[in-house]
């Protein structure tokens, strides 16, 4: 594609330089004398293993961390004072983490820390003005009045962009934006900075998705374990060499060869599940067998799993496990896991992780029972046990000692992926499983789950990632409006078809 | 396609009917209202006394209101002021020890004023838990208050102002009910429409973002802490003019009463979620069901008792807990009827 329209070399002046920054954590070096410089112009991509040091980086930038060493000039000046300085200074970061408040609403949040006032009241008008242009710049239609907390995560995730937006920043720091969205959502997004990079403003980049990073990046550098390994010009390298950069080896981006399954008998079984956004469903997944789920976000598929075993209120339809020929059916969550159903939420950091628990704390949690004698845990066994998942997952670093929330976002995912693939489920449930997790643990945690099938655990999938999806699975379902739209199974399976039947048949994407 | 670039992402609610639902369903009062329903008509049929003597009524009201909306304040950004009841009692024992009745007031008030930034001291400089910090200043400052009376209720000097103070002004509005209204208006107005107080929600609903979007963080903290201290010493003033005296074991119930005026009221512990006009409405309901128990001839324990029952049922039926409760029941009684062989 063209993506070199815009001259790259040509760029306008540096807006924002960090230079020998270092940062530790305790002990650990999470930025080690790292420098970067952005232009006015430009968009500025930042890849890099999970754990590199890219957030802490980006948060040094936007003042909500101080570095130990090196500094961050704006304009060639030195930036001090925390995050009130770097806002004033136009810098606007959109978080890893949604960084949103539930209660307010979209205006309020899109406007959170610079509410317009007269005299000390908020001045309402002008507040919802000024989010209504944002949102209308980054052309998304959201109800300004409507809590965050009753948004989508898509929704949620542009409600943020339109926040940075509206502080008519100068540099705008996106930590792994597209984490949440779907193709089509993505493919808009990337449009759109395009297009706000043409008007001027320098855009630093992150995303463990390597097409994404070619299709709109000027530059890029590559963090390796809190270091800097280089920035390279897009057009001076490829792929492969970016991804040899930063995992530090050569790493065989191999092509997975479809799966040799049997399937055994129907584990699983839903017949006519509604739910909210959920209207009749009948699903099957094997013993042995990965099914998958795809469509748009929005589509009722995690309304759809959570329904299915018992997480959410189901208000018609029967779900059944079947495991040693005996048939039980799936009233609620518990009922769920005392009959074998592992389930990855799609939201971990809240709901899957105890934060302040060590790593092997988290692991050891839903596996007391095969870890304890007596009632009592073992912690040699425990420690043995989590080392185990904590590897075979790639955590880095492979401490389990360390809490479960000192460790970047990706990791935290992992944690999550690892406690529940210890347990060696009848049916295990994933919602989003690699998301924001780098390429290597990415292939890793793919590997794991092919592993579980091949041990006869049935396993549902849900993923917006359509290369994942159909490397993946054995059948697809897709899902639109609540409703199984269409089936695909081998060859049939493709980008083109899952798309297809999620948009409901239309065009879909870009031109 | 078209030339403007536009995502739609669900559809975005446009006409009024669903806006004006959607628009009711985000408050968080309704639990409050149908329990204030409820014991109305209930008041209505066994103990109508509650509404013919109203101004006994609004008193209470006003009594556990008072300071219930101070602490909504602190609350709301997620933390607990536990120190109300004895900044009240110190409060009310400073004024009176004040032969001069408006030095006496604005000294009183200036202590709340103090007691909260303390609290707020303790909260944001040194870290400690605001349940654990005011935890402390609850015993600390009713050891105070009997230090500072010498463990008797102190009589103040001018009388006649106390008298004068306890009639009422309009009809049957006592200035006690008068300063509620006020109080209860200008918190109101500040949470929904100062911007200082529209970010106590972002303090309380998502610490991290309402840094990260550089909202001053511990400057709301001290507003609130000082808000619902002063509050609390306005309470304490308010009894010893009535009272024409202050006694240091005053305002005992009133801690463990205003904090159930607001989470019966739809005010989250948590933080983020609730508003001022709901801990109004739990202190009505607090205030007509003590009334109400009183006058039928209840002894004060077995009120504390149904006090205690009112606030979990308020729990119980939460919005969010209530659908789990019957979502439960319902998939377990399908979960049954799926078990019978087919
Ligand atoms: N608050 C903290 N306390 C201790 N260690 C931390 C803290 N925040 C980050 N770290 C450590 O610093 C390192 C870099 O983390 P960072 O979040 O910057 O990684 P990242 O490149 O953003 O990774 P990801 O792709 O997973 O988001 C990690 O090893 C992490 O464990
Ligand atoms: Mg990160």
């Amino acid at each position: 594609m063209t993506a070199d329209q815009t001259t790259p070399e040509a760029p306008g002046p540096v807006v924002i330089e960090a230079e020998s920054i270092v940062k530790r954590f305790g002990g650990a070096t999470a930025v080690d004398d790292v420098s970067i410089a952005v232009r006015s112009g430009e968009i500025h991509g930042l890849v890099g293993e999970n754990g590199a040091g890219k957030s802490t980086l980006m948060r040094i930038l936007a003042g909500i961390l101080t570095p130990d060493q090196g500094e961050v000039r704006v304009d060639g000046r030195p930036l001090t004072g925390g995050t009130r300085a770097a806002l004033d200074a136009g810098i606007a970061l959109v978080h890893q983490e949604l960084s949103l408040v539930p209660e307010l609403t979209t205006a309020e949040n899109i406007m959170l820390g610079a509410f317009p006032t007269r005299l000390g009241f908020t001045n309402a008008r002008q507040l919802r003005g000024v989010a209504a242009t944002a949102l209308r710049e980054i052309g998304v239609s959201v109800d300004l009045d409507e809590r965050v907390g009753r948004l989508s995560v898509a929704l949620r995730q542009f409600v943020e962009i339109a926040r940075a937006v509206a502080r008519k920043p100068r540099v705008l720091i996106l930590d792994e934006p597209t984490a949440t969205l779907t193709p089509a959502e993505t493919d808009y997004l990337l449009t759109m900075l395009q297009r706000l990079a043409e008007g001027g403003l320098a855009i630093i980049y992150i995303s463990h998705r390597i097409p994404e990073i070619f299709r709109i990046c000027d530059r890029v550098t590559v963090l390796r374990d809190g270091q800097l390994i280089g920035t390279t010009p897009i057009r001076a390298t490829t792929p492969a060499a970016l991804v040899d950069q930063m995992v530090g080896r050569e790493y065989k981006l191999d092509l997975q060869i479809r799966r040799e399954s049997t399937p055994g008998e129907v584990v699983l079984a839903a017949r006519g599940v509604r739910a909210h956004r959920v209207h009749g469903v009948d699903l099957d997944v094997r013993a042995g067998e990965i099914v998958g789920l795809g469509g748009l976000v929005g589509a009722g598929r995690t309304e759809l799993v959570r329904a299915m075993i018992g997480a959410d209120i189901r208000t018609a339809g029967r779900v059944t496990v079947t495991a040693h020929g005996r048939t039980r059916s799936i009233s609620s969550y518990q009922s769920a896991v005392r009959n074998g159903v592992a389930y990855v939420p799609e939201e971990r950091r809240t709901d899957g992780l105890a934060l302040t628990m060590s790593v092997a704390e988290n692991i050891a949690l839903p596996n007391r029972r095969r870890l304890a004698t007596g009632g009592v845990l073992r912690r040699s066994r425990v420690s043995a046990f989590a080392q185990r998942l904590a590897d075979s997952v790639g955590l880095r670093p492979p401490d389990i000692r360390k809490d479960a929330g000192d460790y970047s976002g990706g990791n935290q995912q992992k944690i999550v992926i690892a406690k529940w693939l210890g347990r060696n489920p009848k049916v295990i449930v994933l919602d989003e499983p690699t998301r924001g997790v780098d390429v290597g643990a990415k292939a890793e945690i793919h590997r794991l789950i092919r592993e579980l099938a091949d041990q006869g655990t049935a396993v549902l999938v849900v993923s917006s990632d359509l290369p994942e999806l159909l490397e993946l699975s054995d059948v697809i379902h897709v899902i639109r409006d609540g409703r199984i739209a269409g089936t695909l199974s081998g060859p049939e399976a493709d980008e083109r078809s899952v798309m297809s039947l999620a948009a409901g048949g239309g065009m879909v994407g870009k031109a | 396609m078209n030339s403007t670039p536009t995502l739609s992402l669900g559809p975005a609610t446009t006409d009024r009917s669903a806006r004006l639902r959607a628009a009711l369903a985000r408050r968080t009062e309704w639990r409050g209202l149908a329990l204030l329903a409820v014991v109305v008509v209930a008041t209505l049929s066994f103990e109508p006394l509650v509404f013919t003597a109203y101004p006994v009524t609004l008193g209470r009201v006003a009594l556990i209101g008072l300071v219930a909306l101070g602490l909504t304040a602190v609350i709301l950004m997620g933390e607990l002021d536990l120190s109300v009841a004895s900044t009240l009692a110190v409060a009310g024992v400073v004024m009176a020890s004040i032969p001069n009745v408006a030095l006496g007031i604005v000294v009183a008030l200036c202590a709340g004023l103090l007691i909260g930034l303390v609290n707020a001291f303790f909260v944001v400089k040194v870290g400690i838990n605001s349940f654990i910090a005011t935890l402390g200043m609850l015993f600390v400052l009713r050891g105070l208050a009997f230090v500072l009376s010498g463990e008797k209720p102190v009589r103040m000097a001018d009388i006649e102002a106390g008298i004068a103070f306890g009639a009422p002004i309009i009809g049957p509005i006592t200035p006690r009910v008068l300063i509620f209204v006020l109080v209860f208006i200008g918190l109101q107005i500040f949470v929904t429409k100062v911007r200082a107080g529209r970010e106590f929600y972002a303090v309380g609903g998502n610490r991290q973002a309402a840094r990260d979007a550089g909202i001053p963080v511990s400057r709301r903290l001290v507003t609130g802490f000082m808000l619902s201290g002063f509050v609390a010493a306005l309470a304490g003033v308010i009894n010893t003019m009535e009272r024409t005296a202050a006694d240091p074991t005053a305002g005992s119930t009133v801690l463990l009463a205003s904090i159930a005026a607001a989470i019966i009221g739809g005010v989250a512990l948590t933080g983020g979620r609730g508003s001022i006009v709901g801990t109004l409405v739990g202190a009505l309901s607090l205030g007509i069901i003590e009334v109400g128990l009183t006058l039928s001839g209840v002894q004060v324990d077995v009120q504390q008792i149904f006090i205690g029952g009112v606030l979990l049922l308020a729990v119980i039926t939460d919005p969010a807990s209530f659908r789990a409760v019957v979502g439960n029941a319902r998939s377990f009684l399908s979960g049954r009827r799926g078990e019978t062989p087919a």
